[in-house]
């Protein structure tokens, strides 16, 4: 790892290449290698571009030109715009985009739960890293086995209903995933365990960046733990706030796919049908794919505002 | 700008401070003291909460991947019978193949077209290459949802929906934004001067990406490596449409098992085992890895 790292071997380098660079200045050998650096920059990053272009880039145009027509997987029909004033009448397009605006209420606490959790962790008791550790375990579990266990955690009976039943409340015990909203529910509390290592993990970053003085200071000053840290560490972390809101926006979503097909498959009714579920049931269940091609393109939008908070975060090309 | 992101270690030096009492009391030493190692054990008491509610999934599903339906539903007694069910109805040695055929082929791919074009992006900048990074990043932002009726119409055109290469190449393309940008990022940390005094040296640029850049960006080719892996691993949506049933991946053929209804669950728990494995594994060894790739899109 130390070998690797450009640390040393860049402070070398730096030197040496200095002193050539005074030695070696006509004009006509620089130029020649700046041709040769720009078509060696070009080649390397061809393949890349051609990759994302040709599977990511061109499908988005295609998916419009989709979305304007009805076609059954057999005969397509040009509609035009239209389509989409039609999906903008139908309820049930409606009921799905409500699915997903009622997921949002899950992102608060897919947020607040692993900034306490943070918290707890950065005050750094015994045994941190290794609790880190396990909080973190869930991010590498495919949302598959994740959802297998859920739908036995929230069935009839399920552990949720042998746990109340355990502490007395037997009488309150249903089936969640029977109903619709309770379904949802049930799929948003799933969702908001699968993001907790990942948020933490952020949170905990993030935390390691502040500077120890600041905290030091408050505690000079008086201030109670609880006050540092709504007052400074909270203030600090907000970089880091908004990374993780973007994160989990997105993994609410574009990333459920799997948690819906095992533990709900959509129901009951549309109950559990997310945007992003409804384009696989559209396209590739009931084979409709000018529809379901225009259920992607919208959640291309609201996805691509989402992108447009995440673009001006991460500010890729510090100078291009 | 330094490379990688460091996430733990400037913590360091706010350990010892711990959750220190501002307010003194009378016998200032001894009530600090005792009140200090009470919320000490206060909050390992809580993390010890957390940590159960974070487990307790993997034990349920370990202790229910060994019992018969029957104990399951007696939730007594274990036995082997899950596993003979699920092996039964599930090619779970070709599917646990398929997954790895699939991860290496797409990794391979993701980290040649990564390193390349991240070397290309940081260190040999051409007219217009800075708005053509951007757009190979934005493409991050693409749901896979929104494009996965041309996908498929697309490779179905050319066949590839018969073999391991339409979805080989589709993880590959989800893949590449993210990888493309944590290179990048690296190989900016690289000292310009360094780059160009090997080409001046002789090396020419392609030799002096395999010969230098390369060997100097291992460990974020490792964090590539382990997030994809641990992503390609655990996807269900492509794995189910673009591979032929045959050569389905773990994840897939334990969902479509699950979505039959009929399996009991003791073998979907054995299902569930054997599928996360794998990933736990290279969770486990390569975890520092993974934490990093995490951080580092956050970017600095």
């Amino acid at each position: 790892m130390s070998l690797t790292e450009p640390g040393p071997a860049q402070a070398a380098g730096a030197g040496t290449a200095r002193r050539r660079r005074d030695r070696i200045r006509p004009a006509a050998g620089s130029s020649r290698l700046t041709r040769r650096r720009r078509r060696a920059g070009i080649l390397l990053s061809l393949p890349a571009v051609a990759l994302v272009l040709a599977l990511l880039g061109a499908p988005i145009g295609q998916a419009v030109y989709y979305s304007m027509t009805l076609w059954n997987g057999v005969t397509a029909t040009w509609i035009g715009p239209s389509a989409y004033t039609a999906t903008f009448k139908d309820p049930i397009f409606w009921r799905v985009l409500e699915n997903n605006a009622l997921l949002l209420i899950a992102v608060p606490f897919a947020i607040g739960i692993p900034l306490a959790i943070a918290a707890l962790l950065n005050e750094h008791v015994r045994g941190w890293r290794f609790f880190r550790s396990v909080y973190f375990l869930p991010t590498a579990i495919s949302w598959v086995v994740i959802g297998m266990f859920a739908l036995r955690f929230f069935s009839a009976t399920g552990v949720l209903n042998q746990l109340l039943a355990k502490v007395g409340l037997g009488a309150s015990a249903t089936d969640m995933l029977a109903g619709e909203h309770s379904a949802l529910a049930a799929l948003a509390i799933t969702f908001i365990w699968s993001m907790l290592g990942t948020n933490t993990i952020i949170f905990l970053t993030g935390m390691a960046t502040l500077d120890p003085t600041l905290i030091e200071a408050a505690k000079v000053d008086g201030l109670s733990r609880r006050q540092i840290f709504f007052r400074v560490t909270l203030p600090l972390l907000t970089r880091f706030i908004q990374f993780a809101f973007v994160i989990t926006v997105i993994s609410a979503f574009s990333a459920l796919f799997s948690l819906i097909f095992v533990m709900t498959g959509g129901g009951p009714g549309f109950g559990t049908t997310t945007l992003e579920f409804f384009v696989y049931q559209t396209g590739f269940q009931q084979v409709q794919f000018g529809t379901g091609a225009l259920y992607g393109i919208i959640l291309f939008v609201i996805m691509a505002v989402v992108g447009l908070v995440q673009l001006r975060l991460i500010k890729p090309g510090d100078e291009g | 700008m330094t490379a990688p992101v460091t996430p733990a270690a400037p913590a360091a030096p706010a350990a010892p401070a711990g959750p220190a009492d501002p307010t003194p009391s009378a016998p200032r030493w001894l009530g600090q003291r005792l009140r200090r190692n009470m919320s000490a054990w206060a909050l390992f008491g809580l993390m010890v909460i957390v940590a159960v509610v974070m487990l307790y999934p993997f034990w349920y599903i370990v202790d229910n991947a060994f019992r018969s339906p029957g104990q399951f539903d007696r939730q007594s007694g274990h036995s082997l019978s899950g596993w003979s069910e699920l092996f039964a109805n599930l090619p779970v040695g070709s599917q646990l193949v398929n997954s790895m055929l699939v991860c290496a082929a797409a990794i391979v791919i993701i980290l040649v077209v990564s390193t390349t074009a991240g070397f290309a992006f940081a260190k040999l900048r051409y007219r217009g290459s800075g708005t053509i990074f951007l757009l190979v990043v934005a493409a991050l932002m693409v749901p896979l949802q929104s494009i996965i009726i041309p996908e498929y119409v697309n490779l179905a055109k050319f066949g590839l929906t018969n073999s391991y290469t339409g979805a080989v190449l589709v993880y590959a393309a989800l893949g590449t934004p993210f990888a493309t940008f944590l290179m990048a990022t690296y190989y900016r940390g690289i000292s310009d001067e360094l780059i160009e005094a090997a080409v001046i040296d002789g090396l020419g640029y392609e030799r002096t990406f395999l010969l230098i850049a390369i060997p100097l960006s291992l460990p974020a080719i490792a964090t590539v490596t382990v997030l994809q892996f641990i992503q390609i691993w655990d996807d269900l949506l492509v794995g189910l449409l673009f591979l032929p049933t045959s050569q389905r991946t773990i994840t897939a053929g334990l969902a479509t098992l699950s979505a039959g209804r009929t399996t009991s669950i003791p073998a979907l728990m054995a299902g569930s085992l054997i599928s996360a494995i794998p990933a736990i594994v290279v969770y486990l060894i390569f975890q520092r890895h993974l934490i990093k790739g995490l951080t580092l899109g956050m970017g600095k």
